[in-house]
Order: C-alpha cells, then sequence, then structure tokens
C-alpha cells in the first residue's frame, strides 16, 4: 500500500498564543472591571467592563469571519479508515473517549496514519475493535479534525463492509495538539494579567476604601486636610464641622445621616451643639454651630427628622416637575422661628423646591416653572 | 455621565442592533433567509440499538434532490450532520422532511420537521427590542415608581394574550378534536436508550428513552423516541402498548390518549385566567399611578 506522510496540526503558533494571550486579558479584565466597579459603586467601570468584552466578542467574530467562510465553504472527504489499535478509559459516563490509531485510505490519494480521540458510546464499542474497517470524514486540508462516521450512507456502509485495508507503514500523525497546554496556560496568564492591571488601576480607591472599612462611621478629626482617597471624611473647627461620605454609601442610607450627625455634635446623650444651619448636599453635609455667646436662633441637629429626609428628597426629585433631577441640596434652619427644613431639586428642566417643617411634614411646594 | 445618559446608551445601540436585524430581514439577506431549503424523504429507517444512545435521534437515511444539478443525494443524520438542526425523534420510511444548508454548502446540511419551514431570522432583533424595552419600563419604574412596572410589563403581555385568545381557542378545540379522532394501534418498545453524562461537579445524570414502534393503517412503520408516557421507562424493553396516532401525521402520537384528553380540557380556563390575572396586575398599575 501506498503511503504518505501528512502534516501534523501546527501546534499553538506564536499568534495563537498572542491571540489567547490578548482574549484573557480582555477577559481577566472585563471581569476585574465589573467586579471593581460594584465594589466602589462606579457605574463607568460596571458598565465598561461587559462593554468591553461584547466589543472584543464582536471584533473577534468579524476578524474570524472570512477564515471560517473559507474552511467552511470546502467540502469534507469520506474515506474508508482501518483501526490498527484502540485505547479507553473508564469513566462514568456512557460516552467513553476512546483513542484510536487509524490507517485512513482515500480514493484518490495515499494512505496514510492517524491518531484521534473520539467519543463512543459503550453500547458502539464491539464495532470499533482492531481490525474493523469503517467510514470516516475530515476536511481535505485540516486531516487532524478527522472524525469516524457514527452513521455512514448504504453506499459507504457496503464499501466498508466489503473492504479489506492493510495497516499502513509511516509516522502517526497525532490529532492532537501538542501545545494545548501552552496556549491555556498563556491564556490563564492574559486572565491573571488583566485582572491585575484594572486592580493596580484602581488601587487607590481600593486600598483607601480597604482601609477605611474598618471605621464605618465617620471619624471625628481636627484636621482640616481631607484625603480623596478616604471614603468619609470627617473635618471639624469650632464653628463647622462636614462630613463627606465616598462612593459606595449614599447620605440617604438609613441611619447615614443620623449617625454623621451625631459623629459632629459628640454623641447621642446629654445637651449636643446648637447648630445654626445644617446642609446636606448630594454625599457632603456641612453643619454650621452657634458661636458661644451669640444668641442667634439655633437648633439641636439631632432633632432633625432623620427618616422622613430621604421620603422628602425622594418627593422633591419627583413631583416638583424637574425633568432628568441631577442634583439636590437639604437645608435646615431656624430662622423663622420655627425649624424649615428646604429641599431644593435642579435638573434639565430648571429647579423647585419644597418646605418642610421639623416634623418633616411637607408645608409648601414651590415647582418647577 | 448620569443612569439616564447610560440608558440612552443601552437603548441606542439595541435599537441600532433591532433596526440592522429588521432591515436584513426585510431585504432577504439573514442567514435563514438565505439558506437553501429543500424537500427530503425518509429512504431508510435503522431501528436504535436497545441500550444505545439518543444522540442524534432516530438513524435515517435521507434522500433529496439538488435544486441547481438535479442530482439525487442520500445522507443521514451521522451526529454530525443534521443533528445542529430538529433532532428527528418520529421516523418512518417515505415520511418528508426539510433539508436545510447554507448557500454553496451543501455538506453542511441539516434536517427540519417542516418541509415548508423557513424562518427569517428575526430572533436576534426581536431579543435586541426586548430589551430596549425592558431597559425602558426599568427608567420608568425608577423615575416615576414602581406602578410603571407593572404596567409595562403585565400590559402588553395582557394586550397580546387577548390578540392571541382566539387563536389559542381555535388551536385547543382543533387539539381536542384531534385527540378524539386519533387512531390506536398497538405498538411495541423496541429498545430503551440510556445515555449517563456527569457535569463539572462530578454528578451524572442519566436520560432513559425507550423507543416505540408501531405501524399506521396505512402501513408505515413507525419508529420514534417516548419522552413521556411509558411507566418504568428503564424496564420498558418488550412491552407492548396501545399508540393513539393522529391519521395525518403519525409524528403527533401520544401514549397517554386519556390524559391528554383531561388535559386539554382545562387549557382554555388556564389561559383566560392567566389573562385575567395579568389584565389585573396592569389595571392595579394604573390605578396606583
Amino acid at each position: 500500500m501506498t503511503t504518505a506522510t501528512v502534516a501534523p496540526p501546527t501546534g499553538a503558533a506564536p499568534l495563537d498564543l498572542a491571540r489567547g494571550f490578548l482574549t484573557g486579558g480582555v477577559i481577566g479584565a472585563s471581569l476585574a472591571a465589573f467586579v471593581v466597579g460594584c465594589t466602589l459603586g462606579r457605574v463607568p467601570l460596571i458598565v465598561a467592563g461587559p462593554a468591553l468584552l461584547a466589543a472584543y466578542a464582536l471584533l473577534f467574530r468579524l476578524a474570524g469571519a472570512p477564515r471560517r467562510a473559507r474552511e467552511g465553504a470546502l467540502a469534507p472527504l469520506t474515506a474508508l479508515a482501518l483501526i490498527d489499535g484502540r485505547e479507553m478509559r473508564t469513566v462514568a459516563e456512557t460516552d467513553v473517549p476512546v483513542r484510536f490509531d487509524l490507517t485512513v485510505a482515500p480514493d484518490l490519494a495515499p494512505a496514510f496514519r492517524i491518531r484521534i480521540t473520539q467519543d463512543v458510546h459503550v453500547s458502539e464499542l464491539s464495532n470499533h475493535r482492531p481490525g474493523t474497517v469503517l467510514v470516516v470524514r475530515y476536511p481535505p486540508d485540516r486531516p487532524w479534525l478527522l472524525r469516524i462516521v457514527r452513521r455512514p450512507t448504504p453506499e459507504w456502509e457496503d464499501r466498508a463492509a466489503g473492504a479489506v485495508l492493510e495497516p499502513a507503514s509511516g509516522p502517526v500523525v497525532v490529532a492532537d495538539r501538542p501545545d494545548g497546554c501552552a496556549w491555556s496556560l498563556t491564556t490563564l496568564l492574559g486572565v491573571l494579567l488583566g485582572a491585575a492591571a484594572v486592580v493596580l488601576l484602581m488601587r487607590a480607591e481600593l486600598f483607601g476604601r480597604d482601609t477605611d472599612t474598618p471605621a464605618a462611621r465617620p471619624v471625628t478629626s481636627s484636621s482640616t486636610s481631607t484625603s480623596t482617597f478616604s471614603v468619609t471624611a470627617t473635618v471639624t473647627s469650632s464653628t463647622t464641622g462636614t462630613v463627606a461620605f465616598g462612593p459606595g454609601r449614599s447620605v440617604l442610607d438609613r441611619g447615614v445621616l443620623r449617625e454623621a450627625v451625631e459623629s459632629l455634635t459628640g454623641g447621642g446623650g446629654g445637651d449636643g451643639r446648637q447648630a445654626l444651619t445644617v446642609v446636606v448636599r448630594e454625599q457632603l453635609l456641612t453643619v454650621v454651630f452657634a458661636p458661644d455667646g451669640v444668641s442667634a436662633p439655633a437648633f439641636d441637629p439631632r432633632s432633625l427628622p432623620f427618616d422622613r429626609v430621604p421620603a422628602l428628597v425622594e418627593e422633591a426629585r419627583t413631583t416638583l416637575g424637574v425633568d432628568a433631577p441631577r442634583t439636590w441640596q437639604l437645608s435646615a434652619e431656624r430662622l423663622a422661628g420655627a425649624l424649615t427644613i428646604r429641599i431644593g431639586v435642579a435638573g434639565a428642566g430648571g429647579s423647585a423646591s419644597l418646605e418642610a417643617d421639623g416634623l418633616g411634614t411637607v408645608v409648601r411646594r414651590s415647582p418647577a416653572r | 455621565m448620569g443612569w439616564h445618559g447610560y440608558l440612552a446608551v443601552w437603548c441606542g445601540v439595541l435599537g441600532a442592533v433591532a433596526l440592522v436585524g429588521y432591515g436584513r430581514s426585510l431585504a432577504g439577506m439573514t442567514r435563514a433567509q438565505r439558506a437553501v431549503r429543500v424537500p427530503g424523504r425518509i429512504e431508510q429507517v435503522r431501528v436504535p440499538r436497545n441500550g444505545g444512545s439518543r444522540r442524534g435521534g432516530i438513524p435515517v437515511v435521507v434522500s433529496y434532490r439538488e435544486p441547481s444539478s438535479g442530482a439525487r443525494v442520500v445522507v443521514t443524520n451521522d451526529g454530525e450532520h443534521g443533528e445542529q438542526g430538529e433532532t428527528i425523534t418520529a421516523a418512518w420510511t417515505g415520511r418528508e422532511i426539510g433539508v436545510c444548508y447554507p448557500r454553496g454548502r451543501p455538506h453542511d446540511y441539516r434536517f427540519t420537521a417542516d418541509p415548508q419551514a423557513g424562518g427569517r431570522g428575526l430572533g436576534l432583533p426581536n431579543t435586541a427590542l426586548f430589551l430596549l424595552y425592558a431597559g425602558l419600563v426599568v427608567a420608568a419604574a425608577v423615575d416615576r415608581g414602581w406602578p410603571w412596572a407593572l404596567i409595562g410589563v403585565c400590559g402588553p403581555w395582557a394586550l397580546v394574550g387577548v390578540c392571541y385568545l382566539p387563536g389559542n381557542v381555535r388551536d385547543t378545540r382543533h387539539r381536542r378534536e384531534r385527540l378524539a379522532s386519533m387512531i390506536a394501534a398497538e405498538g411495541r418498545i423496541v429498545a430503551v436508550l440510556r445515555d449517563v453524562t456527569t457535569d463539572a461537579e462530578g454528578s451524572t445524570s442519566t436520560t432513559v428513552t425507550p423507543v416505540v414502534a408501531f405501524t399506521t393503517r396505512e402501513g408505515a412503520a413507525v419508529t420514534a423516541h417516548c419522552d413521556a408516557g411509558v411507566p418504568d421507562p428503564a424496564d420498558s424493553y418488550g412491552r407492548h402498548l396501545t399508540v393513539h396516532y393522529p391519521a395525518d401525521d403519525p409524528a403527533g402520537f401520544v401514549l397517554d390518549h386519556a390524559a391528554q384528553q383531561r388535559s386539554v380540557r382545562s387549557d382554555i380556563a388556564v389561559n383566560v385566567v392567566f389573562l385575567v390575572l395579568v389584565a389585573a396586575a396592569a389595571v392595579t398599575g394604573v390605578l396606583l399611578l
């Protein structure tokens, strides 16, 4: 029998490895961006992660389309093959992975030897004993993708039943990619490096957050400098106190505002310091305390109706006719005698405000004009 | 950029995908529309081996005429080809099925149970449109209150239900008449297929599929997978049972005829109750505004 030497499958070429590395890097970076975004409450990062992955997948698919079209247009070859040997593993599944050594005898080309691994149902193993002739199919330009045909057409079935094939001599083409492990490792390395790159870029916010996390409550400090990395910064002086809430913590969360005010006024018990004005704007709380010896209309900032604040802000944002409200501000004062809470909202559709009394009951609305 | 900006991007991207998809479909350029569809005929049915695999469906030999050359082509559902389409789970010699393949690639064929069936390739644009709508509903619910979620989800559902209700009632009546006119035949379990798979965590799952064989009045020898209706399927090999099949399509056979008749009686009531519930939820949303 005339035999031929078939080129084995090329292993992981540098280009394949680079592609795997890039794919791994994009996957790692996307996942890390999503997780870091969720951790820090940064919406752009949460969106950018999946968007990057989707854009890369689209590009990858478009770039591979010509090659897939070229390969798909080539009709596969059908040929007879002789099983020279087989090895199988015992598995719990009914589909058993079997490694076959085959002599393939195409009609118009010399025979060649190949080693493939294919799953065979346990009930069909008796049809795949060494010495059996069966029907195989493979792309002519990539014989290492050869598969055994489970259900040949009657014509090929008859040919296989009547055929006598001799084992071919010559080297065996090993169909399994020899460098599959290198490709996997490169891709894994890409995933790790991609994720590490994102974490490294965001390290300042992540580590700052970690440092501050144990002290979730605002820490009173006499320092007048704030750290841009900190989640929560508190600045106090003799007449003002400021608490800045970092990302991931909203001033409207239950109990947060009360806790912050108490941290400035010196705890919940006893007589606290009297305030002239309390201003809350987005993530910033500022309390202006009444200086000693000045008889101005002040109030105890701890007496504010904290539980009503989120509802009042929501009411101002949604019911006063401000389209796409962007920012809001709460100010509390006692200028006119009784405690008055004013909530202003500004957005694309102008600005509006509402006023509430010391119990949080709305007393006046000024809708957007 | 606020979250409204992200929503605008979301809607813009999905709207573009939907527009491109519908445009391609209208122009007849989707993959489903460009595929070549030819009627095929089952020439030979091979009875599955007892203890074999259900993968690939009932083994059949199918022939069809290649439209350009007129040559007769013989193919099988060999597990690599023909399996990507609809799996043939009921077969008899002479049954007409569809063969479909991308233009210029007849070797990449697959089967369809209905020879005339042909998709329009609207899966992707429909999904994009659904996601776009979901984004708008979420935005309305966040900006204007949760009753908008009820209205946005249940309103269209109720409208679709109302539109389809007459058709559903017609279909149910048709199924009832079809069940009543079914012909009884004696069948036998000629094989029990067994597939064991393991998942990534190592737990195994076993699928047991009895294969029934029966002969119609017209003499067609039908071989079919039984996915339901066989008690104790693992030990059913060789068992005789009564098969009911519609005269015009033996593939629509049933094994639990009485249970099917009971089930079809309540179908209309279930449809109406579901529609009332969805409509009530939508009305509740409107009242809560």
